[in-house]
């Protein structure tokens, strides 16, 4: 069993009477510890996906599995534990609480924990340390650069330990040096383990992840997989696909 | 536990909108506010209503009868000729009534020398001075023999003493009422103005025989002052007051009474009912101060969940439930609520001290205003905070972060 099964996921966004088809049967498998990218054109449809991955929002029709649990089926209160607990977010516009210090930007998924640990604020210094941010840690987010605010949010989708990463767009907003930075940082995340799912429109940014799914017009276009090779030289033309 | 991390954010929320917080305290702190002025306002007037029924010479004893349908002070019929002596007499022939006053009256210029005044001038009986139990601070009563005799004798208030006689001694002294001359016997003491301006010093008194044949031309009386042998009997000789005033005046069952009573007790309803209306009145403004209140809060809140739909959204995508939110909002606006109660009730208690110290306003701070203010603040925070409270849970994540 996968950590996430999609089937014949589809969304439609009615609006004022006209239906708008952004999801036109999307299945696909994601396995523990994956790094995969998630490709495409403006207006394809991947923050739609990504939504409905982050249970952030519900399928219109299609089942989507995950780690075994039928999302479709949960109460608000499970899909808000869901996303406590399995789930990590880190968006293109950071979307940090405004006037909050970094420190309580990063503890503030603990505060909707089920057990909030004893050291949350300990965790949160941790977590802001090892972006390399831990001389920052009372900074508001108006205090911070981008790449430093962006920093921070890895530090709160990382607070809860999730299985998976979500991120849309995450160097959308930053230079190529901080785009950089970023990505090392989602590279060792990876490699120590969690499930990464970097949505993006920059083939560069995408080359990091193992796997590349192209989306276009709400379908998927290609799933491909480069395996073993060095991420910084990979190109999807040269690559070993499979 | 879950929700005092809630708890804890709201506090937060409302440190980082300080603007915000601010208006919605000062809303409710104006609604509070007027609430405890208005209460302590509403106690203080009656206060002194109640002081002035105390003042008005009713003796739990006593009542009177006045000529003409009505009810207490206000008549329906005017100069109804049909109460006489005869009445007076009947009623002082029964064994539960100490004494009668019959009684004429009429305002009527008063003139002394070059100075004149015009004030009330009751025909009485000796009785009167007892039966009011008003005391004099100089001469004396009329007597019986001035009755007999009709002697025109006249005891003066202190407002009529003092404007005509301006600081002479008025003992002995004649003055006209229109065109008859009186000798002043007699002061009544001063008892001085009242709450509501009523001048209980502006009268005088001649014995009725005189006023009846000297000065009125006429038999009929204006009123008739009863005491009753005890407090106890006053509603059993009422009635037979009632029985015996329609009989002598021939009234058929089906008329209504041609007289009216004014008892204390009467007085006391009246106030008790002019007092509910006033209550009613106050109770009104400051229920619709409150709402005002409510209302700034609910649209601030409103308002300001638009502003902070991204925040809610953030919190919902790492693991905020609907309940969370809603929890956050209420307790925002509750503890809003509840830190314009008290800065209300401070303020109200400033205002109510300076409307006494500068004598504006009777006012008495009793402990309601707190009990209420504390609960209507946290009803208003409840009430007004649900709605956009649960609204801002509604919102799907996605939809907020878009
Ligand atoms: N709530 C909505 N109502 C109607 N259309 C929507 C809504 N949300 C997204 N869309 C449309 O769905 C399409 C895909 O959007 P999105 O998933 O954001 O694309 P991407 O992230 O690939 O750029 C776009 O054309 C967008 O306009
Ligand atoms: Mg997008």
């Amino acid at each position: 069993m996968s950590l996430i099964e999609m089937r014949s996921i589809t969304k439609v966004y009615r609006n004022s009477g006209f239906e708008t088809e952004v999801l036109k049967g999307i299945s696909l498998d994601i396995e523990e510890g994956e790094y995969v990218s998630i490709i495409g054109p403006s207006g394809a449809g991947k923050s739609t996906l990504m939504a409905i991955m982050g249970c952030l929002s519900l399928p219109t029709a299609g089942t989507y599995t995950l780690d075994g649990e039928e999302v479709e089926q949960m109460s608000d209160r499970r899909l808000s534990r869901v996303r406590n607990e399995k789930i990590g977010f880190v968006f293109q516009a950071f979307h940090l609480l405004k006037g909050v210090s970094a420190i309580d930007n990063v503890m503030m998924p603990l505060m909707y924990s089920e057990n909030v640990p004893k050291d949350a604020a300990g965790r949160a210094r941790a977590a802001l340390t090892r972006v390399g941010l831990g001389h920052r840690i009372q900074h508001t987010p108006g205090q911070l650069s981008g790449g430093e605010q962006q920093r921070v949010t890895i530090a709160r989708a990382l607070i809860t330990q999730p299985r998976i990463i979500l991120a849309d767009e995450p160097t959308g907003n930053l230079d190529s040096k901080n785009g950089a930075e970023i990505m090392a940082a989602f590279d060792l995340l990876n490699a120590e383990g969690a499930t990464i799912i970097l949505i993006t429109h920059e083939q560069e940014v995408a080359m990091h992840a193992r796997r590349i799914i192209t989306l276009k017009d709400g379908q998927i276009e290609t799933d491909r997989r480069y395996e073993n090779l060095p991420q910084s030289e990979a190109g999807p033309a040269g690559a070993g696909a499979k | 536990m879950r929700i005092f991390r809630n708890l804890r954010q709201a506090l937060r929320g409302l440190g980082q909108s300080k603007g915000n917080t601010f208006l919605m305290t000062l809303g409710i702190l104006i609604g509070i506010g007027s609430l405890t002025v208005i209460v302590a306002i509403g106690e203080g007037t009656k206060a002194k209503v109640l002081e002035r029924i105390a003042n008005m010479g009713f003796g739990p004893e006593s009542f009177s009868v006045i000529a003409g349908s009505g009810r207490l002070f206000f008549a329906r019929t005017e100069n109804p000729t049909s109460m006489t002596l005869q009445d007076a007499d009947d009623i002082r022939a029964m064994p539960t009534v100490r004494i009668v006053v019959p009684r004429q009256r009429v305002s009527i210029k008063a003139v002394y020398r070059a100075n004149f005044t015009e004030t009330r001038v009751y025909g009485a009986t000796p009785d009167w001075e007892e039966a009011r139990g008003w005391v004099l601070s100089d001469g004396e009563f009329f007597g019986d023999e001035d009755m007999e005799r009709k002697r025109r004798v006249i005891v003066l208030g202190a407002t009529p003493a003092k404007k005509l006689f301006e600081g002479e001694d008025p003992i002995g002294k004649k003055i006209r009422l229109g065109q008859v001359s009186f000798e002043v016997i007699g002061l009544l003491e001063e008892k001085g103005l009242t709450e509501s301006g009523y001048d209980p010093d502006d009268r005088a008194l001649i014995p009725l025989t005189t006023s009846m044949s000297r000065l009125l031309h006429q038999t009929h009386l204006d009123s008739i002052k009863v005491v009753a042998v005890s407090p106890e009997k006053v509603g059993e000789v009422m009635e037979a007051v009632r029985q015996l005033l329609r009989r002598n005046h021939n009234l058929s069952p089906l008329a209504e009474d041609d007289f009216r009573f004014i008892t204390p007790e009467g007085i006391m309803q009246w106030v008790t009912q002019s007092e509910q209306a006033l209550n009613r009145m106050l109770i009104l403004v400051s229920t619709v101060s409150l709402l005002v209140g409510g209302i700034v809060i609910m649209n601030i809140l409103l308002v300001s969940i638009r502003e902070r739909v991204r925040e809610i959204g953030i919190r919902r995508c790492f693991g905020a439930r609907r309940s969370d939110i809603t929890q956050q909002f209420l307790f925002e606006s509750v503890f809003v609520s509840l830190l314009g109660g008290v800065f209300g009730v401070v303020f109200g208690l400033g205002v109510c001290f300076l409307l006494e110290r500068f004598d504006l306003l009777p006012t008495r701070v009793t402990w309601e205003p707190f009990a209420l203010a504390f609960a209507f603040s946290s009803v208003i925070g409840l009430v007004f905070g649900i709605q956009p409270a649960r609204q801002a849970a509604r919102l799907s994540p996605e939809e907020t972060l878009r």
